[in-house]
């Protein structure tokens, strides 16, 4: 046992050696102000902190905007210097899991809300910043927004952006089809696959081989299907509403007519031109299902590297007889929490970069919907515009399942929709595969 | 005239036999200089390969998310979970699928290589090449490679189009009556290299002067083939076919590449790897992830030995008898 704890004391030495990645410290020396110099009352003479901080924008323009918001705040914080490390989206869970473990979480992070947020509140991990939101942060969010990462009542984290679904389209393969409008009810968009079918385009993307895609078409139809109550419901794992297999029979139904892509099994969601986005991009699809994120993921994949013009959005269709309201949304929020052990300043830093002006910048670095509504004007994007007047009119805004659930019953949900697309499920095994996942749990 | 080598034989000799501490300097000199060269990587692997066996049995014994330090014990439940859940069984059953038929498939291609490779032919050292470069290449790549070309809309459908053979495309990756084959078809291209060099090898350690005996005595070229290279080629057959049971009982990168996490269960390619990787890792039961480590470790263990204890012991009797009345293994 002596000889295991000397390994795990290298080891720490080691991982603490070299933390890889790309860690910028500190992007702005923080001055502190010297003893008795010239301190204003305002900025009071404070104990230099360092804040560090994990996001996930890799390269370019939404690198650049945590650089300059980060150095922005410490112009008006100077005791606050930055230690930012930036780390791949899907490294992201394993990494933060591993820090946390260790002790050695960072003081601010990416975080998603959700099950997974929930788990990490239990165990103590969060910051509870429901006192510490300014009013003003608060009131430029509105309380929807500023919600979305409750916890049992409490605010664990605050969102950048929000990112809910639909169906993104391509104008010119609509038209070449001979389809005027965007559907409105399932009825609609079966006749615009059967026009798209008609005249040799693929109607719609899809990248089964991640799961959350093929089961994002689940959580719409619950979403129309099931009354909002019955969807915040099933946070406590409650699903013997009949609506949740009403909703599965519905998306067989639709599956049944075949409107994915050729091989939609095998294909991925986001990488390169074979991918579900990709396919879009290239004029090979012309619906996807996808977050509103997707307009920044199809541009990385066009032939130039550029938005691509003719793209479009709609919600997703109303169902005859669902008790879900037919302008409802369903998506995610990007955001941040604080540790429960970092410094207060922590807090601070999440009203600075909720105002208006750094939220405009956080729309045009990501190319997305800022979570704060009155940085709205400076979405230019079309299909974002169109997404953003859904979502003023939308009578409420529901989080992505799998997030709601937790990663452990989320990911069963998925897969069960995997299965019954591949032919091998039933809309009754979704359930039960949610239910044998608790178990595991 | 004294020989000097006789002369500080004798005295080390001397010295030892009147026990002074010289050579016992000498020892602790030894032992120091294991210590030293050894140590390192005795603290690593103790650090990072015992140290997480004993950490992983004992977090399969709890209910655990993987954030802060695990409290929820609840004894061998996991187990009964990982048990009877039908997942793994299948993924077990996959396995074991994988496990017989590389052996199967590849031995005897593998030696029926190695004997034309062991012959003067035109083009021999390009054929061994051509050969060899799957097994060096990443798996990583070769993942990425033929899960492309394999794709319904991909450089194999589309060749057999373009040759007039519509009839024989297919949905190799996704269809579950193809797929676990079309995993084999790739799992033996990636690893003959590998067993066509160990069978070459040891067809090279077999003595000529069988050969030229059997010549002598008027052996055509299948019986020598079957009297001299096959049984004296068995050790090697016999290592070879170890490393291939124990790398399918692990296999993950292939069909995690290519098949990912969750149509690895649709088309049946799923292993208890890339089980272990999903529960564990992707859905944050780590609890259950770990104890899904230990069962694949336990059978992996138990297979080993089993191997070793039945047929690999004719192999290694020879090396192990210098001390006699140990147990051999």
């Amino acid at each position: 046992m002596k000889k295991a704890l000397i390994g795990t004391a290298i080891a720490a030495l080691i991982l603490t050696g070299c933390g890889g990645g790309t860690t910028d410290t500190p992007t702005t020396g923080a001055e502190t102000p010297a003893t008795g110099g010239e301190t204003t009352s305002a900025t009071e003479a404070q104990e230099p902190v360092t804040l560090s901080f994990w996001h996930n924008a890799t390269t370019g323009p939404g690198k650049a905007y945590w650089e300059e918001t980060t150095a922005a705040f410490s112009e008006e914080h100077p005791n606050v210097s930055w230690e930012i490390q930036v780390i791949q989206n899907e490294d992201m869970d394993g990494r933060l899991q591993t820090a946390l473990n260790a002790g050695d979480a960072p003081d601010l992070f990416m975080a998603r809300g959700g099950g997974k947020l929930a788990d990490m509140v239990a165990a103590n991990q969060i910051m509870d910043v429901t006192d510490k939101l300014s009013e003003e942060t608060k009131a430029a969010y509105g309380e929807g927004v500023v919600n979305t990462f409750n916890v049992d009542g409490k605010i664990y984290g605050l969102p950048t952006s929000l990112l809910p679904g639909g169906i993104f389209y391509s104008k010119d393969l609509f038209e070449q089809a001979g389809i005027e409008g965007t559907p409105e009810t399932i009825d609609e968009l079966n006749d615009a696959v059967a026009k798209l079918k008609e005249a040799g385009i693929s109607p719609i993307a899809l990248g089964g081989k991640d799961a959350w895609p093929a089961a994002h078409w689940y959580y719409f139809f619950v979403l129309r299907q099931c009354s909002q109550e019955t969807i915040e419901g099933a946070a406590a794992q409650d699903f013997s509403d009949p609506c949740w297999l009403e909703a599965g029979q519905n998306l067989k139904e639709f599956a049944d007519t075949e409107p994915f892509n050729q091989g939609f099994l095998t294909t991925s969601a986001q990488q390169g031109a074979g991918s579900s986005a990709g396919l879009l991009a290239n004029k090979q699809a012309a619906m996807e299902l996808m977050g509103a994120w997707n307009p920044g993921v199809i541009a990385s994949l066009t032939p130039d590297e550029q938005p691509l013009p003719d793209l479009g959005w709609f919600p997703f269709p109303a169902i005859e007889g669902g008790e879900g309201d037919p302008t409802a949304m369903m998506g995610g929020a990007d955001g941040y929490s604080c540790h429960i052990d970092a410094p207060e300043v922590c807090a601070d830093f999440m009203n600075f970069y909720a105002e208006k002006e750094q939220q405009e910048g956080y729309a045009e670095a990501f190319n997305t919907l800022p979570a704060n509504a009155e940085a709205a004007e400076a979405v230019s994007d079309p299909a974002l515009q169109d997404i953003l007047g859904a979502y003023s009119d939308a009578a409420y805004m529901t989080v992505w399942l799998d997030t709601m659930l937790g990663q452990n019953v989320g990911n069963a949900l998925n897969a069960g929709v995997v299965n019954m697309l591949a032919g091998q499920g039933t809309p009754e095994d979704i359930v039960s595969s949610v239910e044998s996942a608790a178990a595991k749990g | 005239m004294t020989d000097p080598t006789t002369a500080r034989a004798g005295a080390i000799t001397a010295s030892a036999r009147a026990g002074r501490p010289r050579v016992g300097r000498a020892d602790w000199l030894k032992r120091g200089e294991i210590i030293l060269l050894a140590g390192p990587a005795i603290v690593m692997f103790s650090g990072f390969v015992i140290f997480p066996v004993f950490m992983a049995a004992y977090y399969g014994f709890f209910r655990w998310k993987g954030f802060g330090p695990p409290t929820d014990f609840i004894g061998l439940q996991n187990y009964v979970t990982i048990l009877t859940d039908q997942l793994f069984l299948s993924a077990m059953q996959h396995n074991a699928f994988i496990v017989v038929l590389s052996l199967v498939m590849q031995g005897p291609i593998a030696i029926a290589f190695a004997l034309l490779l062991n012959q003067q032919i035109k083009g021999r050292s390009l054929i061994r090449v051509l050969i060899f470069v799957p097994y060096v290449i990443a798996e990583v790549i070769v993942g990425t490679g033929w899960g492309l070309m394999l794709q319904t809309t991909g450089a194999v459908n589309d060749f057999l189009g373009k040759i007039g053979l519509e009839s024989l495309q297919a949905d190799w990756i996704a269809d579950p009556k193809i797929a676990i084959w079309t995993l084999m078809v790739i799992i033996s291209w990636k690893y003959i290299g590998f067993a066509v060099i160990l069978m070459l090898a040891g067809m090279q350690g077999i003595p000529d002067e069988l050969y030229e005996a059997a010549a002598v005595d008027g052996a055509s070229y299948w019986q020598i083939q079957r009297s001299i290279t096959l049984p004296l080629l068995g050790p090697t057959i016999r290592i070879w076919a170890f490393l291939s049971i124990i790398g399918s009982l692990q296999l993950f990168d292939l069909v995690y590449i290519i098949w990912g996490q969750y149509v690895a269960d649709t088309a049946g390619t799923s292993t208890m790897a890339t089980y272990m990787v999903r529960e564990g890792r992707l859905t944050g039961n780590y609890g259950y992830g770990n104890a899904v480590a230990v069962v694949i470790f336990l059978i992996s263990l138990v297979i080993a030995l089993t191997y070793q204890r039945f047929v690999l012991r004719r192999d290694t009797e020879g090396a192990l008898t210098e001390k006699p009345g140990k147990d051999k293994f």
